[in-house]
Order: structure tokens, then C-alpha cells, then sequence
């Protein structure tokens, strides 16, 4: 009997078998009663009955059994699938423990790949997708004027035509605009620049984000004069005011005016155009009622909510429809102007959305090659355990067993891949923003979050059934009689699984051909960006940046002054040769304006447009921009004489092709009434919009005749620029202590700064390459090592009979080139797609540039060549004699 | 018969049941006639409270079942009793001799 139990003792039943096999036992035990009872002379029926009765309340008992045999087995389930799978767990963690170093690659490279993918996520989430702090974002929109004939796509709008869209719209719940606004907050320490937004009353309503201490604006009506209040941002309130929790209701003073607080923004919270410290209201009032600014002068920025279950493309119809009718209406002013409405998330991620998604791209090849490499390393090592799944099958562990194991094992390596590549992602991600700090928009910290986490959980487990399956589709027969055969003939492995290693490694080195043009790309835009001759001279030159604001500097006067005794103290420092100051340095864009010629009766609706800059007398010699004709600014251009103008190279030869530009009468800005200047000078072209902008025919005013309170000064040394700084903050606070000096860099930090957009996804890419190729060099090496073990006897038998060495080693080495040959051809096919979806980020060079392409083949031959050479070096020396006598 | 056969005391089925199993595997129906006949007839257990008792013993790792062929070569369920059911047969049964004696003191003549 005990026999007989042991044969049947069942693993688990389904739940209709097991209500089967109750019935079952309860029937035999009636039916042995009611027999019984037969026996004692009563009739079938009544011995039935008698039973049925004698045996109590059986449907319950059915009942009650039944739940308890379902429970049981569930349990009997898990504990058995628990079982298994730490006895696979343990057995996976014993045999690598045995290869330690075989262990710390893998993990290495699978922490990498995973790593690289969740830090590329983590910004590209944050940036991208994660929700923005607004009510129903999706409905929030950012509005940008365009103007046809400057080529503006994203412009401002006049405050005129803001109160005109506000007040036709029809697809908006509302709109609301803002502007630029800095003050000075002269705090008990120093004074301190804060850098805002001025904006409509109800901007807040519209973005539908509530503050964190105390309120936003009162919303009313906007013709009244808003009253002096501010809502500071967070982490202004932290960084200026120490995070006092009493803020709301002081009163500060803000270039010489009290504001109260209000309010205080939750952290996280962005607003449009700029990182801002405060946001206080604006009245257009005064815009709209100066007749040369209501509908000329665009500063505005919008943005607008729109009505339920409208489109971003209907609200932008809708107002693309009123500015037509504005053009009508005001030719003279908006001839061209138009206007278009964008998700706002777009407006935010703009420009660096497109490098994001090649970089999410390049990081999810990186972790393809290292699942392949990975992989590759795997089967290698399945071959070497062939013989021990062949014994496992042949000791009665099943197929699904075998597999499961072999599941496991990987699983457990993605694992402990994917937890040290979270740690390195946390890393990774710091390093990666404050790489593309200046070129990301003002979102706030971001780092590795919930959603980064549920991310790398993700790509781990696809990541650990990957592994595993590779090793069970390549083996095919994980455990057959015939392993167990070809083990004892001392072969191991078959066909398939060599030519699947080769696969992984001709996928790998494919790959990192792509990855290699990728960065060979980019690397030739950047320094084509950075050849490009930006027609000033970057190299020993100090800038900072001064605002004048307060009841000090109302007048151009007062401001003409400071300056003029900054530029004078300045030039006295020691190791300064020239002393200049602008509006807006280069690569830092700048204004425009309409350029009119004297005789050549242009209407107003169609003047051409111009760069626009104000300048100090020394601006030229401190950038070193040349003097091309004519003189630069003097003395003699101040308030009181015809205003000067110096144009650019390009504007002159552009609006006077026969030459005579100097002297020439010309008036600058829309409004007629401004009395006609001189052109006195012409100078070098500058690219005001860094490298890659266009050079814009560009004029040039005098500072003394067009005064801007906020200007960048620029001081050249004759050495290290730095030497000067803290000369140069002495130097204003002694003019005046409450004037901050903001964005102290050399200019050739600004260029660089201007190019930093363009460097984070080369040095990504770059990163990304180099390690492909490593890897892939890994991969060729472990083949390539393999075959020539595979072949020794080969070899051997070749050399014996007479091949020389040299013979044996190109043998080997043609077998390592034709792998490499074939993955070449792949990659650089793959690589034709890539290049073009990169041709957004290219600067100078064509998606397919051939130089490039070859370089990347050349390196990948070198890289696949070198990977070949000591095994190839190995067969060399294999030893006849040796081979001879094993065989 | 003499007189109907007493329904067994709740509390002792359990204990019965490991007690006739550790003699040998049987299926249910002849442990109920193990327990009548060594009882002389007087101890008889309902079938519903014997198949409730056995399917709980089994889940409580006391008891191992496995299907087998009867005497009549039927197909039956054999029970055997588990080394973790010897262990608790043993303290139940020493429990079981104290509280008999303990109540035959209390119910003895004064």
C-alpha cells in the first residue's frame, strides 16, 4: 500500500477535481454503509436512506471539505512555487558566486545600461511629461505674437491688440499677459537683484495655482491702478528672506517702492518667459495710452485658458482670425503681426525636446548592447553548464523547471543590476542637469522620483526576461539526451549557440556604429559652432550686468551718469585696456527695429527690419569688434546733437550696395516723428544670436541718445579677466552700495554658455559611444577567445601540417574582421536613420557626412581588430605537438 | 445491539481518529467501524463529523491522504497518520487520560 500512496500522491488538483474526489470518498462511504445495513435484511432503498441519514448533514460537510481542500492546495502552490524558486535563487547566487569577476561585469554593465536609461528618463519625464503645476494644464495654452517680416515666431504682442483679443475671443475661458520686470531689494546685507514678471491681475486664475502662504491677486477690474503688492516665488522666499513664515503682510522695499507680500508660490511652481523671483501686477494703462506704444511696442508675453472642449488649435484660430482683422483695421502697425497659441508645455520644453528624445533614444541602445553583451556572456556560460542542465533533465527536472531556473538567474542579475543602477542613476541625473542647467527650461530640482523608479522597475524586469530568454531560445534544447552525449565526446555546444553569441556581437558592434556616428555628428556641429567667427573678439574680456532702478535713476541723466563714472573708474584699474557698455551682449540676442532711409519712401507698414542695440563709446574696442568706416561713438553724440547711428558691415553693403552708407539719413523705430540721424560709422557683423543664429544687418545707437537703465558691461584686460572682478564690485559699490551686480562672467563663459544646449547631448552621446564600443569590444574579444579554443585541435592539426604561424593568426584574425564587416554594414544602415532624426541638432554638417561615416567604420575596425589580436596571438602559439597527442 | 450506540463526545473525535489511524492507513469508512467495534459497539461517529474531522487533520499536516483501491477494489481514500500526527497523538492522548481521571474523581460516590 505504501507503494501505491507514493505513485499517487498528487502535486495539486483543480477545484473541480477536488468537489470529484469529495463526492467520491463521501459516496463509498454511504454506499459501504447502506451495504452493511443489506446485510442486516433491509432493502436497498431503505439501507440507502438509513445511511444517507445516519451519516448527518451531508452538503455541508461536501461544502466545509471542499473549502478546506482548496485552501490547502493554494497553499501546498505557493509554498512549493516558494520552494523552487529559492532553491533556484540559491543555486543561481552558488554558481555565480563562483565567477566573481564574471558576476561584477555583468552587474557593471547592466547597472550601466540601466542606470544611463532611468537618468535620461528622469529629465526627460520631468521635462516632457510630468504634469506641470497648473489646474487641467492640458487646457492652459502659451500665446506668441509672430511677425511675418521680422521672422518672429515667437514674439510678444502689443497691449493694445492683448486687450483686443481679450475682450473678441471665443474660445478661451481667459487670457492674461505679462512682461519682464527687475528690481533691486536692498536687503540688510547687500543689495539684490530679483528678477520677475509684471503681470495682468488675473494671471494666477488663469494658470489655476493657488499659493502656499497667504494669496495670489484679488481679481477685478484691470482698468484700476494695481495696488502695491508682490507674490513671491519660493524659493526667492527662502533665498532672500531666509523663509521668514511672517512674510505675508510685510512690506519691502523693491527699487525704492514698498510692496506688500501677498502671498508665497508653492516650490515647483514655473510661470512662463523666465525663472522668476516675484510676480507683482501691472497696469497696461500707460501702454495704452501712449498712441506710439499701444499697438508698436510688444512686450507682452500670453497666455490664456481655454474654454471646456476647445482645442489648442481652435482657441489658435480664433485668434489668429481677430489679429487678421487687426491688420485690416491698423495697417500701420500690424501689417505681418500675427498671433498663435501653443500647449504651454511646449512652450517649455521648446527647444530641448528634440536632444532629449535622441538622447532617450541613444540610452535605450546603450541598454539593448548591454543586454546583448549581457546575453552573449549568458549563453557562453550556458554552454559551460550544459552538461549540468543535461544531468538535471536526465534526474527528472522538467523542461519548464529548467527554464524557470534559468529565468530566475537572470531575473536575479537584472535585479541586482537594476539597484545599482537606480544608485548610479541618482548620480547620473544630478551630473546630467547641471550639464544642461542652461540649457533646460526653469522647472525646479528635479531628480530620480516614483515615476523614475516604476521606469527602471520596468526596463529591469523587460531587461531580466530578455537574459533569460536568450540563453532558452539559443539553446533550444536546454536539456536533450544528445548534450549529454556531446559533453562526454568533450564538445561543447552546439552550432546554434555560437552563431547566436555571434548574432549578439554583430548586434552589439552594430550598434555602436550608430551610437559613434551619433556622437561623430555632433561633435563635428560644435566645433563647426565653435569655428564660426562671431566677429568679436571673446578671450580677456570681463562682463557683468548692471540694472539701474529706483527713484535715483529716473532720468537718463542720472543713469548717463553712473555709467559714465563706472566706464571712468573701471578704465582706471590696473590691466584694463577698454571699457564698453550695451544693452544686450552677443550671443545673447537683442532688440529689433524698423529701419527707414531718408528718400527712399518706404510705407511704414513694410520698413525692413533691423538688429537694434545701444552702446557706449568704447563697446567696439572693449569686444573688439572692427571699425570698418567712418568713426564709432564720441562725446559730441550726446542728447542735445542729431542722433548718430553706426551700422553693421551687413547693413550697409545689404541697404547700400554701391557703398555710401556713412553719412547717410536714416530713422530708427516705427514712429514718425522722431527726427532723421546720421549714420556716422560702420563696424565688423556681429552674431548677436550666438553661432548659429544668422548674422542680422544690424544698427547701432549711442547711449547717451538711447538710454537704458539695464546694461552689460564689458572691460578688457590684458590678462586673466577674473583678476578684475572683485575690483569691479568695489568700483560700483563706491558709486553706489545699492546697486547689485549680476551675471559676473568672462565672455568666453557666455560663448561657452550659448553652446551649452548644444554640448550636453554631445558629451551624452559621446559617453554612450565609448561605452558601446567597449562593450562591443568585450563582445568581440569573448567570441573570438572562444572560437580559438573551440578550434585548438583545428589549429593545431593545420599547424602540423605546415601552416605557418602568421597563417593561423590571419585565420583567425579574418574570422574576428568578417564579424566585424558584417556588423558594419548593419550599423551604418541603421546609422542613415538615426543621422536624419538628428538633423535638428546639427550644425554645418550633413546628416550623412561621408568623413564622419568613415571615421566610425575606421574606429569600429580598429575597435573589433584590437578586441581580435590576443586570440588571434593565441592561436598562433597553439602547440602541434600537444594537439597531435591529445588527439 | 443491546442498546443505540452513543454519539461520540465532541473534543475526542480528533484524538480517535489519530489513535486509529497510528494502528494502520485506512479509509474513512473503516475508521468509523475501527472506532465502533473497539468500542464494543458503544462509540459511533457521524459520518458528516468524521469526513469534516479528517479533511481538517489533513490540512493541519497531522494526516497524509492518497487514493487507493478498497477491498472491494473500489476507489478509496487511504488515510496514514504523519510523524507531526504521531507527536499530537501522543499529547493528546496524555491529555485526554488526565481530564478522564481528573472527571471520574469528581464524579466518584463520596
Amino acid at each position: 500500500m505504501s507503494e501505491r500512496r507514493r505513485r499517487l500522491r498528487l502535486p495539486w488538483r483543480s477545484s473541480a477535481r477536488i468537489s470529484a474526489d469529495i463526492d467520491d470518498e463521501l459516496t463509498f462511504h454511504v454506499e459501504m454503509r447502506a451495504r452493511e445495513l443489506m446485510a442486516t435484511g433491509m432493502s436497498e432503498g431503505e439501507a440507502r436512506r438509513e445511511a444517507v441519514r445516519e451519516f448527518g448533514d451531508l452538503d455541508y460537510t461536501r461544502r466545509y471539505c471542499a473549502s478546506l481542500d482548496r485552501r490547502g492546495d493554494a497553499l501546498l502552490r505557493r509554498t512549493q512555487w516558494l520552494e523552487d524558486l529559492g532553491v533556484d535563487l540559491r543555486h543561481a547566487w552558488r554558481t555565480m558566486a563562483r565567477a566573481p569577476g564574471f558576476l561584477a561585469v555583468v552587474l557593471l554593465t547592466l547597472a550601466l545600461g540601466i542606470g544611463a536609461n532611468t537618468a535620461v528618463f528622469t529629465v526627460v519625464d520631468r521635462v516632457l511629461v510630468a504634469s506641470l503645476p497648473y489646474r487641467e494644464p492640458d487646457r492652459v495654452v502659451r500665446i506668441y505674437g509672430t511677425d511675418v517680416p521680422d521672422g518672429i515666431q515667437e514674439g510678444q504682442v502689443a497691449a493694445g491688440d492683448y486687450v483686443d483679443y481679450r475682450r473678441r475671443q471665443r474660445t478661451f475661458q481667459d487670457l492674461a499677459a505679462f512682461t519682464w520686470a527687475d528690481y533691486t531689494y536692498v536687503g540688510p546685507d547687500r543689495p539684490e537683484g530679483m528678477t520677475g514678471l509684471g503681470v495682468t491681475a488675473n494671471f494666477f486664475d488663469v494658470l489655476g495655482t493657488r499659493a502656499l502662504l497667504g494669496s495670489t491677486f484679488v481679481t477685478g477690474d484691470d482698468s484700476l491702478i494695481p495696488a502695491a503688492v508682490v507674490v513671491l516665488s519660493h524659493s526667492a522666499w527662502k533665498r532672500i528672506f531666509g523663509g521668514d513664515p511672517g512674510i505675508v503682510g510685510r512690506r519691502i522695499i523693491m527699487s525704492d517702492y514698498p510692496r506688500t507680500v501677498v502671498g508665497v508660490m508653492p516650490a515647483g511652481f514655473i510661470s512662463p518667459l523666465r525663472e522668476a523671483d516675484f510676480w507683482m501686477p501691472r497696469s497696461l494703462a500707460p501702454l495704452l495710452d501712449d498712441a506710439n506704444r499701444a499697438r508698436k511696442f510688444r512686450n507682452l508675453g500670453m497666455i490664456g485658458r481655454l474654454a471646456p472642449q476647445r482645442t489648442v488649435a481652435a482657441g489658435s484660430a480664433d485668434l489668429a482670425a481677430i489679429a487678421r482683422d487687426l491688420e485690416q483695421r491698423y495697417p500701420e502697425s500690424n501689417t505681418g503681426i500675427g498671433v498663435v497659441a501653443v500647449p504651454i508645455r511646449a512652450s517649455f520644453a521648446g527647444p530641448v525636446r528634440a536632444p532629449l528624445l535622441v538622447l532617450m533614444g541613444a540610452a535605450g541602445l546603450v541598454l539593448l548592447i548591454a543586454c546583448a553583451n549581457v546575453g552573449g556572456m549568458l549563453v557562453a556560460r550556458g554552454l559551460a553548464r550544459r552538461h549540468e542542465f543535461a544531468v538535471r533533465a536526465a534526474l527528472g527536472a522538467g523542461r519548464g523547471r529548467l527554464a524557470r531556473q534559468v529565468l530566475a538567474e537572470s531575473m536575479a542579475l537584472a535585479l541586482a543590476g537594476g539597484l545599482l543602477g537606480v544608485a548610479l542613476a541618482v548620480r547620473l541625473t544630478q551630473a546630467l542637469v547641471a550639464l544642461a542647467r542652461p540649457a533646460l527650461p526653469a522647472m525646479g530640482p528635479v531628480a530620480v522620483d516614483g515615476r523614475a523608479l516604476a521606469f527602471a522597475c520596468g526596463i529591469t524586469a523587460i531587461t531580466g526576461l530578455v537574459l533569460g530568454l536568450i540563453p532558452v531560445r539559443g539553446g533550444g534544447r536546454l536539456a536533450s539526451r544528445q548534450a549529454l552525449h556531446e559533453e562526454s565526446r568533450g564538445l561543447t555546444g552546439g552550432p546554434a549557440r555560437s552563431r547566436l553569441r555571434a548574432t549578439l556581437v554583430v548586434a552589439q558592434m552594430a550598434t555602436a556604429v550608430v551610437l559613434v556616428i551619433g556622437a561623430g555628428l555632433l561633435a563635428r556641429s560644435l566645433s563647426r559652432l565653435r569655428a564660426v567667427d562671431l566677429g568679436f573678439r571673446p578671450e580677456h574680456v570681463l562682463t557683468f550686468r548692471v540694472e539701474l532702478r529706483g527713484t535715483k535713476y529716473d532720468s537718463a541723466a542720472q543713469v548717463i551718469a553712473l555709467y559714465e563714472a563706472l566706464h571712468e573708474r573701471l578704465r582706471a584699474l590696473p590691466g584694463v585696456v577698454a571699457v564698453g557698455s550695451t544693452g544686450a551682449i552677443p550671443t545673447e540676442g537683442g532688440a529689433r527695429s524698423a529701419l527707414d532711409i531718408y528718400g527712399r519712401d518706404v510705407p511704414p507698414g513694410q520698413l525692413p527690419a533691423v538688429g537694434y542695440n545701444s552702446v557706449s563709446d568704447d563697446y567696439f574696442r572693449a569686444l573688439g569688434i572692427p571699425l570698418r568706416e567712418g568713426r564709432s561713438f564720441e562725446e559730441q553724440d550726446n542728447e542735445k546733437a542729431t542722433p548718430a547711428v553706426i551700422l553693421s558691415e551687413g547693413a550697409a553693403r545689404h541697404f547700400w550696395p554701391g557703398g555710401g552708407a556713412v553719412g547717410a539719413r536714416v530713422r530708427l523705430g516705427p514712429d514718425p516723428s522722431q527726427p532723421w540721424a546720421v549714420v556716422v560709422g560702420v563696424v565688423g557683423d556681429v552674431r548677436q544670436d550666438g553661432a548659429a543664429g544668422d548674422v542680422l544687418p544690424t544698427a547701432y545707437v549711442s547711449a547717451r541718445q538711447d538710454t537704458w537703465a539695464g546694461r552689460t558691461v564689458v572691460a578688457r584686460t590684458y590678462d586673466d579677466p577674473v583678476a578684475v572682478a572683485s575690483a569691479a564690485r568695489r568700483e560700483l559699490r563706491a558709486i553706489d552700495p545699492n546697486v547689485p551686480i549680476t551675471e559676473l562672467r568672462t565672455m568666453t563663459t557666455v560663448v561657452d554658455e550659448s553652446l551649452a544646449g548644444r554640448r550636453l547631448p554631445l558629451w551624452l552621446m559621446s559617453a554612450f559611444a565609448l561605452l558601446a564600443l567597449v562593450l562591443a569590444a568585450i563582445g568581440v574579444y569573448g567570441v573570438m577567445a572562444y572560437a580559438v579554443t573551440m578550434r585548438a585541435s583545428e589549429l593545431g592539426v593545420r599547424a602540423a601540417l605546415g601552416a605557418q604561424r602568421r597563417d593561423l593568426f590571419v585565420l583567425v584574425l579574418s574570422q574576428g574582421m568578417r564579424t566585424a564587416l558584417i556588423a558594419l554594414v548593419i550599423g551604418l544602415g541603421a546609422a542613415v536613420a538615426f543621422a536624419r532624426s538628428l538633423s535638428s541638432l546639427l550644425f554645418g554638417v550633413a546628416p550623412l557626412d561621408l568623413t564622419t561615416f568613415l571615421a566610425a567604420a575606421a574606429i569600429l575596425v580598429a575597435c573589433a581588430m584590437a578586441a581580435t589580436l590576443i586570440p588571434a596571438q593565441r592561436a598562433m602559439r597553439v602547440d602541434p605537438a600537444a594537439t597531435l597527442r591529445g588527439a | 445491539m443491546a442498546r443505540a450506540a452513543l454519539d461520540v463526545l465532541p473534543g475526542t473525535v480528533d484524538v480517535l481518529i489519530l489513535r486509529t489511524l497510528a494502528w494502520q492507513p485506512m479509509h474513512g469508512y473503516a475508521i468509523s467501524q475501527w472506532i465502533r467495534d473497539r468500542s464494543g459497539g458503544v462509540v459511533a461517529i457521524q459520518g458528516a463529523a468524521l469526513y469534516q474531522a479528517l479533511h481538517r487533520l489533513e490540512r493541519q499536516g497531522w494526516i497524509a491522504a492518497e487514493w487507493g483501491a478498497s477491498e472491494n477494489n473500489r476507489r478509496a481514500k487511504f488515510y496514514e497518520l504523519t510523524p507531526r500526527g504521531r507527536t499530537q497523538l501522543r499529547q493528546e492522548t496524555a491529555s485526554w487520560r488526565e481530564y478522564a481521571a481528573a472527571v471520574s474523581k469528581v464524579l466518584a460516590p463520596a
